[in-house]
């Protein structure tokens, strides 16, 4: 009933990736989405946009990465951003206070506000 | 007298004669070359042969050995016939066997086969032999002489020697490996003692007697070696308050067991230091996580809060949060029954706990009236699944908790919770911990004192659900 986990990794030019994030985020996927995020910062993406329509299930090691990885964004000179957020997740978000730190947009301006591919 | 002619007879056989058959007398001379070839004579063999032989009295005084022997041995004829007895030329060992064994049997069986034997060679060598002995019987049937042949066994006690010393060795690497064995397992009980004796500064402590206020807790931990990331305490802070707290550390097993212990032990300390100010404490364990080096991005989220006896047999409870699943207070509706009250404490805005320096933390006061009660728990409660494989989330813990029928005292809101987990058929695989505070009702025998209930469990290592071992 859960999808199987999956990142789908699109670049989307001048600095920006779309990392799609598919099935549950928890203490055995979420090590993936840090290595993939982290890598991508690392090879010049500084901004990255998490595509999070798809996730299933994220728990306390899966906003772990995502603010691991936000902090990380942010170091460099970056940004890291939320999209599509299911709603329990953006529970989650709130009762922490992360979409205090974290941008979280719309799953309608998702798309639109992503410079196109140069 | 006719010699010449018989002789010319005999000795002139007729060609013809060769090929019709055997000659018996010419096969009898070939034999008789044959043997004369290889043993000049019979006593030449007993001399030569490639055995010792001896006879000897029955006194064992030696009567008769041969040549091969006496080589052996290094011995003469002279020194040795009518002179020494079998049992002088056996070492020591030998001889003592001779006389105790050897000798009696033979005169028993009549004969031995086989005997290992040492005997005393020549430059004080041993020589091993097998040795083989009949009895020589007169016509009366009465013992005469004893026949002995001797064969040189050095070959064969070499060999045996040879098995003698591997299976020596065998048997030593045997007791090394067992030595071993018997180290590891030592190792091992040091290890699960000292494991023992750590998991209990990481389990929640026993809950104190609190005046007028009634606690439960449960700890379980997905680990089956009761290391979770689950945490809660409740301790003294002043004549008339105590502090608590109740968290979850991201992660589980035995890091965040370790990242349980520095919160712990942090929040315990920062709540003395400001015993007026949860915010504050809770700041200072946000600092405590973010700049130990060992913590990496690991995060907690936390409920802390005091709790004051009212004058009313009420509690005040002051509770700050840092990004924790909020906390459930509970009334048992008017007529003690049905339409419970169950409304959750929300803390908006209150942010994890270690992510971010200058996070910020929100408080807020609940006042337990009489027979009210709060429930503290970690997500491992939510994050359980129904018997739809759903999410229980907030809700599904608010709706249990409203349906409930038993009185609403800390003791009975953490058993129907527990009771509830254990009956899910999916259970939890995770870590889960539950502190109940409650205000004794008006009546209640237990007003003025307190009632502290623990319980701890583990899942085993086969990852059944929820067990309900108590703590020992």
């Amino acid at each position: 009933m859960t999808r199987a986990f999956r990142l789908e990794v699109r670049h989307a030019g001048a600095g920006h990736a779309l990392i799609a994030v598919s099935g549950e985020l928890d203490p055995l996927t979420a090590p993936r989405l840090r290595e993939r995020g982290l890598s991508l910062l690392a090879e010049g993406t500084p901004h990255l946009l998490l595509d999070m329509s798809e996730v299933d299930f994220c728990d306390s090691s899966g906003l772990s990465v995502v603010i691991a990885l936000w902090a990380q964004a942010n170091a460099s000179g970056g940004s890291l951003a939320l999209a599509a957020v299911p709603d329990r997740l953006s529970r989650l978000l709130r009762m922490t206070a992360t979409d205090t730190l974290i941008p979280v947009r719309h799953a309608d301006d998702f798309g639109r506000s992503e410079p196109e591919p140069s | 007298m006719c010699r010449a002619d018989g002789a010319s007879a005999e000795d002139a056989p007729e060609p013809a004669h060769t090929g019709s058959g055997v000659d018996p007398g010419q096969t009898g001379s070939t034999d008789a070359a044959f043997t004369a070839l290889l043993e000049d004579s019979a006593e030449d063999l007993y001399d030569a042969a490639p055995c010792g032989y001896l006879s000897t009295m029955m006194d064992g005084t030696i009567a008769k050995i041969n040549a091969t022997l006496l080589d052996w041995l290094g011995l003469t004829r002279e020194d040795v016939v009518g002179r020494k007895r079998f049992a002088d030329l056996l070492t020591v060992g030998g001889k003592l066997y001779h006389e105790t064994h050897f000798a009696p049997l033979l005169r028993m069986q009549g004969e031995l086969r086989g005997i290992a034997l040492e005997m005393k060679a020549s430059g004080g060598r041993r020589l091993p032999v097998l040795v083989s002995s009949t009895l020589k019987r007169g016509d009366g049937g009465e013992p005469l002489l004893i026949r002995t042949t001797v064969f040189d066994a050095s070959d064969r006690r070499a060999y045996e020697e040879e098995l003698l010393r591997r299976r020596q060795e065998a048997e030593r690497a045997y007791a090394a490996a067992e030595q071993a064995r018997l180290q590891a397992e030592a190792d091992r009980e040091r290890l699960a003692a000292t494991l023992a004796v750590l998991q209990q500064t990481l389990l929640p402590p026993s809950l104190p007697a609190v005046p007028g206020v009634e606690l439960a807790g449960h700890y379980h931990t997905a680990s089956p070696d009761q290391l979770g990331g689950d945490f809660y305490d409740v301790f003294p802070l002043t004549d008339d308050t105590w502090g608590f707290f109740l968290g979850d550390v991201c992660g589980k097993g035995v890091e965040a067991a370790a990242l349980t212990s520095l919160s712990r032990y942090t929040l315990r300390a920062a709540a003395h230091h400001d015993p007026d100010d949860p915010v504050a404490v809770l700041s200072a364990l946000n600092t405590a996580l973010l700049h130990d080096p060992s913590v990496g991005i690991r995060f907690c989220t936390v409920l802390y809060g005091t709790l004051r006896p009212a004058h009313d047999g009420g509690v005040t409870v002051r509770l700050a949060g840092g990004g924790h699943p909020p906390a459930f207070h509970l009334s048992a509706g008017d007529d003690g029954g049905g339409d419970r009250g169950v409304r959750p404490v929300e803390l908006p805005g209150a942010m994890l706990v270690g992510a971010l320096s200058g996070a910020r933390f929100v408080t807020t006061t609940v006042d337990l009236e009489p027979g009210q009660a709060l429930l503290l728990y970690t997500d491992g409660l939510t994050e359980a699944r129904d018997a739809d494989d759903q999410l229980l989330d907030t809700e599904g813990v608010a709706a249990m908790l409203a349906a409930r029928t038993g009185p609403c005292t800390a003791a009975a809101v953490v058993a129907d919770t527990v009771a509830f987990l254990a009956g899910l058929p999916n259970g939890t695989d995770d870590d889960v911990a539950l502190l109940a505070l409650g205000a004794p009702g008006a009546g209640a025998a237990t007003a003025g004192s307190s009632t502290a209930a623990v319980s701890v469990t583990a899942s085993e290592p086969n990852h059944v659900p929820i067990g309900s071992t108590d703590r020992p």
